[in-house]
């Protein structure tokens, strides 16, 4: 909440690109961001293995797609999480890695066997690009470790 | 089509995409849900008629504090034409007399004009849109296509190069279809066909209603100038 001054200045100041757009959509095709997260027992332990963060379906059926015209709640979300990853690439915060964070542990907390995951989670961000016709995957950013339990997911 | 159907029109539109957005909030955090019950209360008031203008220009006021909660718009280009239609929206409304009123709404009215129109200049310009290759990589990598199905689309390479070059051309000549009633209508059908397929591919299901919600100005626009 834009509670101070500063606050409702750069709330102004977000709300300027919209007023005088640039409108330059897929002017380029950037590198794309896959989410991937690891769990483990410690902070100090190297995870074994990554998974990714809402991996999309093999396929959508044509009805989903329509009833998706009215109800995309995830999708849209997982947008959300793309920007935040872009974010973080161009200009890191707190915010952008904290609303990856929270949506990650959510998405745990509602598995099935949550309570038997380990307690540690970090995430990282591979970018995707083309290279004549050969795709690259390239880490570029890597969050610290942090307890799951202590991350808000309210 | 008078300034007060249009402007009512596109208000009316705006809050069902909002309401729309809103609602898929609700399941979300709990900072989510309470700023965008708020909002949903607002876009009732104003689907109602009550209370007008008050509702309009507390979504505008309320749309700050929910830039600031993400950090800037939730979802890209989309939320950017929401904000800008609803600024354009309040402050017509607040605006003193008929001029301005009409000024501030015709305004976005042109920048729908220029979202077709530049959208299709800076890829023209940029060769891999030229050849196919760019729309080959929002099929083959982006984070876009809804399945790994539709990531296939990107071994065919000409129809892809033909969809480049049909949205590049319908881009470029969007101003065009401004000369008359029937040719904008035309193009305004094209264009909410290239939101719902974009819907649909890429699930920017967003896009779709809240272009759809500005067409209005552009109606009213085109008639008061010609």
């Amino acid at each position: 909440m834009p509670a101070r001054p500063w606050g409702a200045l750069r709330a102004v100041r977000l709300l300027l690109p919209a007023l005088v757009p640039s409108w330059n959509f897929f002017d380029v095709v950037a590198p794309s961001p896959r989410v991937q997260y690891a769990l483990t027992d410690t902070p100090e332990a190297t995870p074994a293995d990554w998974t990714e963060f809402r991996p999309r379906p093999a396929h959508v059926p044509v009805a989903t797609m329509l009833r998706r015209l009215l109800w995309n709640p995830r999708w849209n979300d997982s947008l959300f999480v793309m920007s935040c990853a872009e974010r973080l690439v161009d200009h890191p915060t707190a915010h952008s890695e904290d609303e990856i964070f929270r949506r990650i542990a959510a998405d745990l907390a509602r598995a099935p066997d949550a309570a038997g995951l380990p307690p540690v989670l970090r995430f990282r961000l591979v970018f995707v690009s083309r290279d004549g016709e050969t795709l690259n995957r390239e880490t570029l950013y890597e969050a610290a470790p942090r307890r799951r339990a202590g991350i808000a997911a309210a | 089509m008078t300034y007060a159907l249009a402007a009512r029109l596109t208000e009316v539109l705006l809050c069902l995409a909002f309401a729309q957005q809103s609602l898929e909030h609700l399941r979300g955090f709990a900072d989510e849900r309470r700023l965008h019950a708020v909002r949903l209360a607002l876009c009732i008031l104003v689907l109602g008629g009550l209370f007008a203008p008050w509702p309009l220009f507390g979504l505008a006021g309320l749309s700050l504090f929910i830039l600031h909660r993400f950090q800037g718009p939730y979802n890209g280009g989309s939320d950017r034409m929401g904000l800008l239609a609803l600024w354009c929206l309040a402050l017509s409304r607040a605006a003193p007399n008929e001029a301005w009123r009409e000024l501030l709404f015709g305004y976005l009215g042109a920048q729908l004009t220029l979202s077709y129109f530049i959208s299709g200049w800076v890829k023209v310009v940029n060769p891999e849109w030229r050849n196919g290759r760019a729309l080959r990589d929002v099929f083959q990598f982006s984070a876009y296509p809804v399945s790994e199905s539709l990531r296939g689309w990107a071994a065919r390479p000409r129809l892809l190069f033909a969809m480049s070059w049909a949205v590049m051309l319908f881009e470029l000549a969007f101003p065009f279809a401004l000369v008359s009633r029937p040719t904008l209508v035309a193009a305004l059908a094209v264009a909410g066909t290239f939101h719902f397929a974009n819907a649909c591919l890429f699930g920017l299901n967003r896009f779709f209603w809240t272009w759809l919600a500005t067409y209005p100005a552009l109606l009213w626009l085109q008639a008061r100038v010609t």
